[in-house]
């Protein structure tokens, strides 16, 4: 047996053991920080997360409410009576359609007020506006930025806190379309006849029968009169006329559907250009006269919008300096008396490029930040 | 001075050398497994979203014509063979920022697929933003296509399905 003499640079068992068990202990520990910090560590993925789940909401989902029928709009149409009603803030046109997007439920989504007693805007500063209908987070209050920008038209809109520069946040980007809703122009010039009489009517034709349950079934390029804006302009009025100095009278617009009896009236008419609608008849005209109709203007009006045969009628008188009524041709697509709805010769607003510029998709990006 | 070294060790700094090896081992291995791969994935999952989303709207036409045809930038460009607009609309397209410029670091290339033949499949190349090194984290994007063209092995123009594939890299 071997007697150790002298202990120098040696190690005992015990001492070896304790040692071992020392740095497996301490071996654990530390192996457990790093799961101690995935909690800090994680903040920066969890941003991620809720930028990514906005962009998804935003850009693929058509929020809630939906449009059902007149007494169930979509919520962009209820933010113009009370903001209270909108549960969720998807920009998508249906849900059938993701990234392609709705112009009014951008504009309402960008629609921003400092006046947090303001109704139908909403306000950043309010927790209740974006945080609980895009962003979806209580504990934290997280801060965000929603931008987007389009591309062709190089114009950005943002709503939200300023990005900060010096930390780090999450960040999601979509590209998306936005649908530009359709827009008749019609030249004057090209719907005259030869009647040479002092009163002219001129008839359109909205069959949203046809439109909404016709050829078109894709939300992305259907003209749909009940959810979307209607835009008509009319052009080149005093070229038409073969007599000089006639003062050219708007008398009435006749918004009516086959069958009705009594005329709904007009939404929204705009005489040359100028911006502050016109709201009483007659009125003079110089060369333009625009009708613009909102989403909601025909299923307010009427029951069954989405299945109905609609015409505006609009009706002209031609008078000279003195105030008498002067004979000329005119904008006219009635010729003879009495009018007839059913005349082939009413100005359709249908699919035909020709008569209607179609809806248009223009590219943008959505960003999203949160931190 | 040992003179014999039965049950034994030599010395302190054996142990201690070997015990901090086996420790730095064991963290090297443990801290693999903490949250680095995850950041590569979400990074790669904006990608691949980025790169979904310019394939989507490139392969949606902006509005419809009367015959109904997909006049769609995606179809034109495979049709005529086009990698210039391929480059010049989807680079753009998944480098653009809205509220700061563009540092267009985001690289691809960009081919597609089709059957040929019976039992085949061939690739052909439409452009490239910069040349794959192969050290690069690609993620890749895909969309399918109806093209109306005669491709190889194809005796006539016809409606063919092809697969674009985008594999895209951050520079």
């Amino acid at each position: 047996m071997y007697k150790m003499t002298d202990e120098y640079a040696n190690l005992s068992i015990d001492f070896l053991v304790g040692f071992t068990i020392f740095m497996l202990a301490f071996i654990w520990v530390v192996s457990i920080i790093p799961g101690l910090l995935i909690g800090l560590q994680s903040n920066t993925i969890d941003y991620d997360a809720v930028a990514y789940r906005t962009g998804v909401i935003l850009a693929e989902d058509p929020g809630f409410p939906v449009y059902i029928d007149r007494s169930n709009l979509s919520w962009e149409e209820k933010l113009k009576v009370d903001k209270r009603d909108v549960v969720r803030l998807g920009l998508a046109i249906s849900r059938d359609t993701p990234n392609l997007l709705s112009q009014d439920k951008v504009n309402g989504f960008f629609h921003t007020t400092l006046d947090p007693f303001n109704v139908t805007a909403f306000n950043y500063s309010i927790a209740e506006d974006y945080h609980t209908r895009a962003i979806f987070g209580d504990y934290p209050l997280y801060q965000a930025n929603i931008s987007l920008r389009e591309i062709d038209r190089n114009e950005t809109r943002s709503v939200g806190d300023v990005i900060p520069l010096d930390s780090s946040y999450g960040y999601i980007r979509r590209l998306i379309m936005i649908k530009e809703p359709s827009i008749a122009t019609i030249n004057a010039s090209d719907n005259k006849n030869a009647d040479n009489v002092s009163t002219h009517k001129f008839s359109i034709l909205l069959n949203t029968t046809k439109l909404v349950l016709g050829e078109v079934k894709n939300p992305a390029y259907q003209i749909n009169p009940v959810k979307e804006q209607i835009m008509i302009n009319i052009t080149d009025l005093n070229k038409t006329i073969n007599q000089p100095s006639v003062n050219i009278t708007l008398s009435s617009i006749a918004v009516k559907r086959v069958g009705d009896t009594t005329p709904y009236p007009f939404d929204e008419l705009y005489i040359d250009d100028n911006s502050v609608p016109q709201l009483l008849l007659p009125v003079e005209v110089t060369n333009k006269v625009s009708l613009k109709f909102k989403p909601t203007f025909f299923d307010l009006n009427m029951v069954d919008a989405e299945g109905s045969q609609i015409y505006l009628t609009l009706t002209f008188n031609l008078k000279d300096s003195g105030g008498n009524p002067m004979n000329s041709t005119f904008l006219n697509n009635t010729p003879g008396t009495p009018f007839n709805y059913d005349s082939p010769n009413n100005f359709d607003y249908n699919y035909n490029p020709n008569n209607v510029r179609q809806p248009q998709l223009r590219p943008a990006i959505l960003e999203v930040a949160v931190w | 001075m040992v003179s014999g070294d039965g049950g034994q060790l030599y010395t302190i700094e054996g142990v201690a050398a070997g015990l901090i090896m086996i420790m730095t081992a064991y963290l090297v291995v443990n801290a693999t497994s903490v949250y680095t791969a995850g950041d590569t994935h979400i990074n790669d999952m904006q990608l691949e979203v980025l790169g979904s989303d310019a394939l989507k709207m490139m392969g949606t036409p902006a509005n419809i014509t009367m015959n109904s045809v997909d006049n769609s930038t995606l179809r034109t460009i495979i049709e005529s063979n086009d990698g210039n607009k391929f480059n010049a609309t989807f680079f753009p397209l998944i480098n653009n920022r809205t509220l700061q410029e563009s540092d267009r670091f985001i690289q691809y290339t960009a081919s597609y697929t089709y059957r040929y033949g019976v039992d085949s499949v061939n690739s052909t190349f439409i452009t490239s933003s910069r040349n794959l090194t192969g050290g690069e984290h690609t993620v890749r994007a895909t969309k399918w296509v109806v093209v109306n063209k005669q491709l190889p092995g194809d005796s006539m123009v016809q409606d063919r399905a092809v697969l674009v594939e985008v594999l895209m890299w951050r520079d």
